[in-house]
């Protein structure tokens, strides 16, 4: 940080530090120079394991989530009951992993490990958390990557 | 391949690029690279530019999260120290320091120069939300009385026969909230678009996350952007839960200021 940003003195805004991985994995894989696109270079096809954050939950899935999410709903409760609850747990940062947790139901696995990796906010939990990656990595080398997105 | 003929310091040894800087760029200090273990990240100068680089071994396979963490907090730990970068996407390698200089900064050292010069004293900024579910879930039934029916109907349906109208009723919500981002998404974009010299969105609409805007801020715009960024979740809590990233390395502008930069334009937004 520099000097010409003013102390975090903010409680609504969450701001990660270090950043969430799924937030890292979208600017750093998606974004960006594409080497190649420029000029001719000798690239080195190195393997990549990333997870890959493209992945999309197939829209059936996210409707029946959320058709159950709101059958699940208990419209008899008073609206604003919970709410200074709600409001603390987003002053910590916390109401986004709520309501990823609360939307988790009906998820296959690829969903539930990028929900992990999303609901991760700012914790460093690299070690606990790898071997439940591990097995959904695909190889995938650069050159396989710039085919695609040529 | 020139591993005959060596540049100065070459080792042989296979480069990460992680982006490009100006030649008068200090080195990185304190910031380790990818691999394990990490790396030292340093400068390859080329011209008026210069590479940020680290040797890698090229038959180990790159992309733990530490990997992936290490790549942003190079690029992002420059433009905190308020040096332009133009950051390439992870996993770019290239066969040596040689090749870096001769191949990938000789032929395009006035373009990459260009488009830096156009990035000077900008950071990227990205800002993103999802709803607290209860409460758009509820807003949701409030504002739709055809979805509130819907739901009403398909909850004293029998699981089995009731699939497509639980379908129906989920595309209904998801559809709502994807409106209801949109809408929210023009009032962060009023409301801090002002204060950015390029605003970008998101890639596609996700009812999971229905806020993902990026701005591309001056520095001495960052403690307002900021303070702004904050009364707006203010204004928002209860509601949406919304996190800013950043000062980030300008991910979603430079592909922009270098295609710009090849045109002879000195950046969109200049």
């Amino acid at each position: 940080m520099t000097m010409t940003v003013a102390p975090r003195t903010g409680h609504y805004l969450d701001r990660p530090s270090p950043s969430g991985l799924a937030d890292v994995l979208d600017l750093i894989l998606d974004k960006g120079l594409v080497i190649d696109v420029y000029v001719r270079v000798s690239l080195v096809g190195i393997e990549l394991i990333t997870i890959d954050a493209r992945i999309v939950i197939a829209s059936v899935d996210t409707y029946l989530r959320f058709a159950e999410a709101v059958n699940r709903l208990d419209l008899k409760q008073d609206r604003t009951e919970g709410l200074p609850e709600l409001m603390d747990d987003m002053r910590q940062g916390g109401a986004r992993r709520k309501t990823r947790g609360a939307l988790e139901g009906v998820k296959e696995t690829v969903g539930e490990v990028i929900d992990q990796v999303r609901g991760r906010g700012g914790e460093d939990e690299d070690e606990e958390e790898e071997p439940q990656e591990r097995p959904r990595r695909r190889p995938r080398s650069s050159g396989e990557r710039r085919e695609r997105e040529r | 391949m020139n591993r005959d003929t060596p540049a100065a310091g070459d080792t042989g040894a296979a480069c990460y690029v992680y982006g490009i800087v100006p030649a008068d760029a200090a080195a990185p200090t304190g910031v380790r690279g990818v691999g394990t273990p990490p790396a030292a990240v340093d400068l390859l100068p080329g011209g008026r530019v210069a590479a940020l680089v680290s040797e890698v071994d090229p038959t180990k396979p790159l992309g733990t999260p530490d990997d992936l963490r290490a790549h942003a907090r190079v690029l992002d730990s420059v433009v905190s120290a308020l040096v332009p970068v133009l950051p390439f996407r992870f996993g770019s390698v290239v066969d040596g320091r040689r090749a870096v200089a001769d191949e990938l900064l000789g032929p395009s050292e006035e373009g990459f120069a260009t488009a830096l010069a156009s990035l000077r004293g900008l950071a990227q900024y990205t800002l993103r939300g999802s709803y607290v579910e209860v409460r758009v879930l509820r807003d949701v039934l409030a504002a739709r009385p055809d979805i509130a029916a819907l739901r009403e109907r398909t909850a004293s349906l029998p699981e089995d026969t009731g699939h497509y109208d639980r379908l129906r009723l989920g595309e209904l919500v998801a559809r709502e909230i994807g409106d209801r981002g949109e809408a929210d998404v023009r009032h962060l974009v009023d409301t801090l678009g002002p204060l950015a010299v390029a605003v970008a969105r998101g890639p596609d609409p996700d009812p999971d996350q229905p806020i993902d805007v990026s701005f591309l801020v001056h520095h001495t715009r960052w403690a307002r952007f900021e303070a702004e960024a904050e009364d707006l979740a203010r204004g928002w809590s209860g509601r949406v839960g919304i996190r800013l990233l950043g000062p980030l390395a300008p991910y979603d502008f430079a592909p922009t200021a270098v295609d710009g930069a090849s045109e002879g334009v000195p950046g969109p937004w200049v």
